[in-house]
Formats: structure tokens, sequence, C-alpha cells
């Protein structure tokens, strides 16, 4: 099986908990999609209920600008 | 109806043809900004005066020398023999003197030296070309073909070159001798001491391919164009429009050009470029322009001398959209360029839209228009691009869906429409318009209060948004759907005559409906009893909106000074207004371009109280720093809120909303009361107004987050950070929680979706 490429990889940190079920996050796979673009990353999730956690950091930053990329297409 | 907020695909092939390519060429030629400078213009040789000028003025006279050599291998002939047409067409003679072109040409050919070296290397031609006769003209088109390659012969009666260029043209010694150094150099052979009478030409010819040859040779007329005979030999022009040199100048460029197509066997009418003088439609404004006294040429100029001329020259330019657009300045292209560039983009069906930004950085409001001496109509153009990306599916809804949202907020929580208590039809209509009702509540309120009062036949009054935020966004449907709604509206009130408190409000709804503005009612009904008595000078500040509405423009003025206003007006008044930045979206799209337009508009003069009479230019140059007031808050004396946020702007229309309700028609509305409560620093405020997040926004998470309590506890600094999707935005709200009370540490948002795989 061909390894699916990650756009983008970040660690969960030890710190978050997720706040319903009580257990720390954890590096998961997670895709975001915009206007019929998809991309896969690991982001840290609920390993439980699947919440997916994304940071202020990321989202003002590199999602933001992948973003505007894409709303020029 | 049409799901207007559905994102798109980036996947969509669609194209429409913006304009066809005929009504591009007719808008684009409006634009005059690359007509040449009239000096250039007038040259024959084409000589590009303004940047040789510039080049002198900045003290790089071999730059400028560079474009003397450019047009001709003998420059310093030219320098000294040329009757100079440009100097009779320099628009520096309207206000004091030409500037003495020539003069300064001299002087770089005194100053810096030759260019070294041969230039780029060019292939040897093959055919031969033989030039007969001893003249200046049939000197420079050797001198033109010799540096062309061409294996050339030059037959002449002189004996040397020293003969040959005294027989041409009669210069001082030392300008004569760096001539005879150029035509030593020339690669081509010289057979002097000829005798070349008619026979000697008619057998010696035969040899050649292509023949040049004086004057003298000629026993036809020649083509006034390629300058050739009907044996395709080529002469000096038979008509004489310029002074000697400049002439045998002008006739051996056409010649050299004739030579060429000859030589690649072709008509020598063949795709020649423009030649001789044109006409130029440039438009130069003087009225920037300060005298300054031509500087006497005494032999040749000082260095020093020589450059103050050069700084004489004006440089030529048509920029009068430029001088009062800040959009145009911020992109830093003119409005052909502009249009040609926003229309490859609408072609554009895979790749990069670059040009999305500058479409929508426009704030539609008219002005370059009326600067541009030929009216062009940039807004228009980009109007319609937006329309046009958007019918193609290229329009992200990004861009405007904000602005979007909140006009759907005005026409929908926000929106009222009611009779005037104790009237079963209206004589008219009040129609605030959504940013009074957001920026001026209150103000709104005493004023419906004071037409009820005074206005005889009735006031009805309709809270909500004209809709020309749908028509700047290019989202026609949209758009439709909502006047089609004010029109359902307008009918369920009797159709009255509509009293527009916006003049864009006002310009939009005339589409539709029978609109006065409010100012004119009050000018008619008299001013309010209470007015604030001002004694103090002012400037209005003209709205866009009421361009091209001088009766608006003069309304407000006569109710300014009715209330004891002293008008100043600038050099941007009436019609030649500045967008304050909100027109055209521009302020949710390009905040930078926004900005750049509410300075333009103060820029003058930051002491004096601008009075404006759109609540938008009164918000906006507010923030920007000076004392700016809508008329209406000194007709009624009360103040609209100095820089209130976008959430604030909504709650003020709801607040509006009820209390009229309850004041006015004693109708009780239902307030939305939230379960808990919450704070928020400056700050956090701050962010939430530049990532244009609401407070509704933020609450709609926190009601979210208590449902079903999902969120990321961070166990380092015990805070939670809980997300929505509303629409298509997700929000994330990060917070400490205390029972029902919530600390709001951040908020930010994306439009991606999120999911695990």
């Amino acid at each position: 099986m061909a390894i699916e490429k990650t756009y983008y990889s970040l660690e969960a940190d030890k710190h978050l908990v997720c706040h319903k079920c009580g257990v720390h996050l954890v590096k998961g796979n997670a895709v975001f999609e915009y206007l019929d673009n998809a991309f896969p990353v690991e982001l840290p999730v609920c390993p439980v209920c699947g919440f997916v956690y994304v940071p202020e950091e990321l989202a003002m930053g590199r999602v933001l600008s992948v973003e505007k990329v894409l709303e020029d297409k | 109806m049409t799901d207007h907020f559905k994102e798109r695909s980036t996947r969509n092939y669609h194209q429409k043809q913006l304009f066809t390519k005929e009504e591009l060429e007719q808008r684009e030629k409006l634009c005059k900004y690359e007509d040449p400078p009239f000096c250039s213009a007038a040259c024959p040789l084409k000589l590009d005066v303004k940047t040789m000028l510039k080049e002198v003025s900045e003290g790089n006279f071999e730059k400028a020398r560079s474009c003397l050599e450019h047009i001709s291998s003998f420059p310093e002939i030219l320098s000294y023999g040329c009757d100079a047409p440009c100097t009779k067409k320099c628009r520096r003679n309207e206000l004091d003197a030409t500037v003495n072109i020539p003069g300064i040409e001299r002087a770089i050919m005194h100053y810096s030296m030759a260019p070294k070296g041969k230039g780029l290397l060019k292939f040897r031609k093959r055919q031969k070309i033989g030039i007969f006769g001893t003249e200046l003209f049939t000197l420079v088109l050797a001198a033109e073909l010799a540096n062309k390659k061409y294996p050339l012969t030059f037959y002449t009666e002189a004996n040397d070159v020293e003969d040959l260029l005294n027989r041409c043209i009669q210069l001082p010694q030392d300008i004569s001798d760096r001539q005879i150094r150029i035509i030593r150099s020339l690669d081509m052979k010289i057979c002097f001491k000829q005798k070349i009478d008619d026979a000697f030409f008619e057998e010696e010819r035969k040899q050649y391919d292509i023949v040049c040859a004086a004057e003298t040779f000629k026993k036809e007329k020649t083509d006034p164009v390629t300058l050739c005979d009907s044996r395709n030999a080529v002469f000096p022009a038979d008509e004489k429009r310029y002074g000697k040199v400049l002439q045998a100048f002008f006739d051996a460029r056409r010649a050299a050009v004739s030579v060429e197509r000859l030589a690649q066997n072709l008509d020598p009418h063949n795709t020649r470029p423009a030649e001789g003088e044109t006409e130029s439609h440039l438009f130069t404004n003087l009225n920037y322009i300060p005298e300054e006294p031509a500087i006497p040429e005494n032999g040749i100029y000082s260095k020093e001398e020589c450059i103050k001329e050069a700084s004489r020259c004006i440089q030529c330019e048509c920029v009068e959209c430029f001088r009062g657009c800040a959009y145009l300045r911020a992109f830093k292209r003119y409005p052909r360029i502009l249009t040609r560039e926003i229309y490859n983009n609408t072609g554009i069906i895979m790749g990069d839209h670059m040009m999305n930004k500058a479409m929508n950085s426009c704030t539609l409001c008219g002005q370059c228009t009326v600067t541009c001496p030929n009216g062009y109509d940039m807004a228009e153009i980009c109007r319609l691009a937006r329309e046009n990306m958007v019918d193609t599916q290229k329009m992200s809804l990004a861009v405007h869906e904000f602005a979007l949202l909140d006009m759907l907020f005005s026409n929908q929580e926000g929106f009222l429409c009611r009779k005037q208590p104790g009237y079963d039809t209206c004589r008219y209509v009040y129609f605030p318009g959504c940013q009074a009702n957001g920026i001026a509540p209150l103000t709104v309120y005493k004023t419906y209060q004071d037409l009820m009062n005074r206005v005889e036949g009735g006031v009805a009054l309709l809270l909500g948004c004209c809709s020309v935020i749908a028509k700047w966004a290019g989202r026609k449907e949209l758009y439709e759907e909502q006047i089609a709604f004010l029109k359902e509206q307008m009918q369920s009130l009797g159709n009255p005559v509509m009293i527009a408190g916006c003049p864009t409000c006002k310009t939009s709804l005339q589409e539709n409906f029978t609109v006065k503005g409010l100012w004119e009612v009050l000018r008619e009904i008299g001013l309010p009893e209470e007015y604030k008595k001002i004694n103090e000078e002012v400037i209005v500040h003209d709205a866009c909106g009421a361009r091209s509405d001088p009766d608006t423009q003069e309304e407000i003025r006569a109710i300014a000074r009715e209330i004891g206003c002293q008008l100043k007006e600038t050099k941007w008044s009436k019609d030649l207004t500045g967008c304050c930045g909100y027109g055209g979206l521009v302020s949710y799209v390009n905040k930078e371009v926004a900005d750049l337009m509410a300075e333009d508009c103060i820029k003058e003069d930051k002491e004096h109280t601008y009075l404006t009479y759109c609540m938008a230019c009164r918000d906006r140059l507010y923030r920007q720093g000076v004392k700016a007031v809508h008329y209406t808050e000194l007709l009624y004396d009360q103040k609209a809120d100095d820089m209130p946020s976008l959430s604030q702007k909504r709650k003020n229309r709801l607040m509006l909303k009820q209390k009229l309700m309850k004041e006015v028609w004693k109708e009780e509305s239902m307030e939305e009361t939230i379960p808990f409560t919450y704070e928020c620093s400056e700050e956090v405020r701050n962010k939430m107004e530049e990532r244009m997040i609401l407070e509704s926004d933020l609450i709609q998470t926190l009601l979210n987050y208590r449902e079903n309590h999902a969120a990321v506890y961070n166990e380092a600094d015990d805070t939670l950070t809980a997300t929505h999707r509303i629409g298509n935005v997700s929000f994330w709200i990060r917070f400490r929680e205390k029972e029902n009370h919530y600390t709001i540490l951040s908020a930010y948002s994306h439009r991606m979706t999120v999911r695990i795989r």
C-alpha cells in the first residue's frame, strides 16, 4: 500500500486533554478540506471521541495562507 | 432559492469573456498614459527626449548620450544641425519657454564619452548594397546600413574622408574630427574620386542587389513612404518637411527600413514601424508646474547649467487618476494596464488569479471617471469583473462573505418595516441606511421622531440595507433577491416616496424606487429647532455616493451654513471627492488600501472638523484621527458612536429596532438572553475585530460547548479551547470557565474543515 503523504505534522502537547473524554490527545491522522481540495495532516486528536485540535498558530498561520492561495485558484 | 453561501470548488472549468476584443480596446484606449510626450511625438526620429532629460537632470550624461546614440550613428551632427521640432511642442512654452533640447544635446555630446565596444554581435548579411553620390542622406544611410552588417560600397566624388564630410555638412573643426573618426571606423568600402555620372551609375548599379543614391540620380517621383522608385532604388524623399539635416536623417531612417525589407525580398511597404511625427493625446496638467525661466546658452552649457536646464523638463505624464486614487497608487498600475490585467484574470480557467485582490480593492467610487480627462471608468470595469468571476464560480466567497452576511443581518434580524402609527397610508418612508443604524442608532431615532412630527402625510420606517453591498460584491442574483424583498415591503406600505438618509442608498435605490434625500426634506420642512449652533469653519467631506449630484452637495452646504458653519472647500470637494474606503467593500477585502483612501480624504487638512453626510464616511474619517461629524448629529444634538466595533454595529441595529418597536409602536420584542456571562479584555476584542469574529460567534461557540462539552483542556495553563462551525467558518474560543462565567483569552477561526481520517 502506498504511503499517504502528510502535509503537516504536529506533536500532541502532553498537557492537552480532551475535556469530554478525560484522555490525553495523541498525534493522529486528520484531513483539512477546502474548496474540493484535501490535505492529509497529523494533528492532536482525542483517541476516544476523535476531536481534532487546531492550535491558534496553525489556524492563523499555515491554514490561513493555504486558504488564501486556494481562494485565488 | 439559490444558496448564495455554498463554497465553490476550485475544480470548476467555466469561463465567460468579460469584454469583446472591441469593447476592451474601446475602454483601454481612453487611457492615454502610454501616449508619448509631445516632444518625442514631434520628433521624426523618435528620440526619447523625456528619458534623456531625466538622465541629464540626474547628472547621468553617459546614459543620456545612449538615447542619442540609439537614434543615429552621428548624434553630434544632429545636435548641431537639427531644427528641433520638439521644442515647438514642448508644453513649457505655455508656461515660460521651451526646454533648450538641442542645447542640452550639444552639452551631452560634449561631456560624455562615445560608447566603447561594438554592441551585440551581428551576422554579416549577404545582399550587396551600392550607395552612390555624396550628400548627408547617403552618408547617414551608409552608416546605418554598415552598422547592420550589409556588405556596402559607397561611391563618392570626394578625395578622402575629410572631403566627404565637408561635402555633406560644414562643422566646427573638433566636431568634424570626431565625425571623421566615426566614418573611418565604419565597416564599408568607400570608392573615392569617382566621376559618378548617369552612365556610371547605370553601369555600376548592376552589380548590387540593392541600390541607394543621392538626389541627383533621381529620375522619377519616389514613393512617399518607402522612398523607392519604380526600380526599387532608394532615394531621399520628394517632400521636404524639415530642415536639411533633420530631413536627411529622417530620410535615411526610412530608406534603411526599405533596404531591410528589400533585402528580405519583401515589399518595402511591409510591416513598417510608425514613422515620422505623431499626434500625442497625453494630458499634462500644468496647474501643478511652477514657472522657471530658461537658462541662456552661451557657447556650450556648463554641466551645472545643463543639469538645471534639463531639470526644467516637466516630464510630461498623465497622472490625473493617480493624484486622487490611493487604490491605483497602491497597485502601481495606470487604468489601461490594470484593465488588461483584470481582463486576463477573468479569463484564467485554471491557475492563480493574481488580480483578484486588485479588482476587489477598488471602492467603485467613480472618482477616476471625473479626474480622467477622457472619463476612464475603472469602477465599472472592476464591478463587471467581480460579476464575471461570480458567474464563473471563480470568485472566492471568503472575500465578501462577512459583508454579505452583514447585509442579510440588516435585512433580517435588524429589519423593521412599519407605517407611522395612526396612518393607513404614508406619503413617505424613512430609510436611514444600515450604516446609520449601526453607527448612530440614537441619531436615527431622533431623526425619525422629528420626521413623524413635522412631515405631512405620515412617514413610515424601513430599517434595512439598500442591498448595494450585494451589487458591490458582484452578486447579481442576491442583489435582485434583496431588491425584490424591498419591493415587497414597499408594496405593503403602499409604495410611498423613500427618504434616504445616505447618499449611496439614494443613488442605489433610485434604480427601483422614488427617492428623496433626507437633506432635501429637511430643507423643505426647515431644520429641527434643537439643532446645535456651530460657529466654526468646517470642511464638507462629500460622499462618493453624491458624485455628479450637485443638488445634494448644495443642500448639505446650505444646511451647514444655516447652522452657523463657515465652509472651507478643498481640492477634492464636490465631484472630485475620494471614497472614505468603505465603498466597494474594500474595508473588508484590503484594509491597507481602505486606510490609504481614508487618509487621502483628510491629508490636506487635519485640523478642521469634517462635516459628512454619509455615516460610513463619518465613521472612517473619525477612525483616521480627525474630528468628523455627520450633519444629523448636529441637527438633533445626538452623537453617533465613536468607532463602534463590527459587533457593536449589529447590536446597535438591534437596539434601535427594539427601541422603536417599544416606544413608537408599543410592541414588546423578545430579547434574547444568554444563560451565562463572559468578559473579554481590550486586547481580545481588538483581535476579534481584526479577525472579523463577532461576539455572536463567540456566544454561539460557548453555547455549543455548554451543550456537548467538546473542548481541549490544557493542563499547563488551565484553559479550555472549544470550537463551533457556523456557516463556512470554524470558530475557536480559548477561555477559562468559572461556573457560569467565562473569561475569554483568545478567539480565532479558519474556513477549512477538519476531520479525522
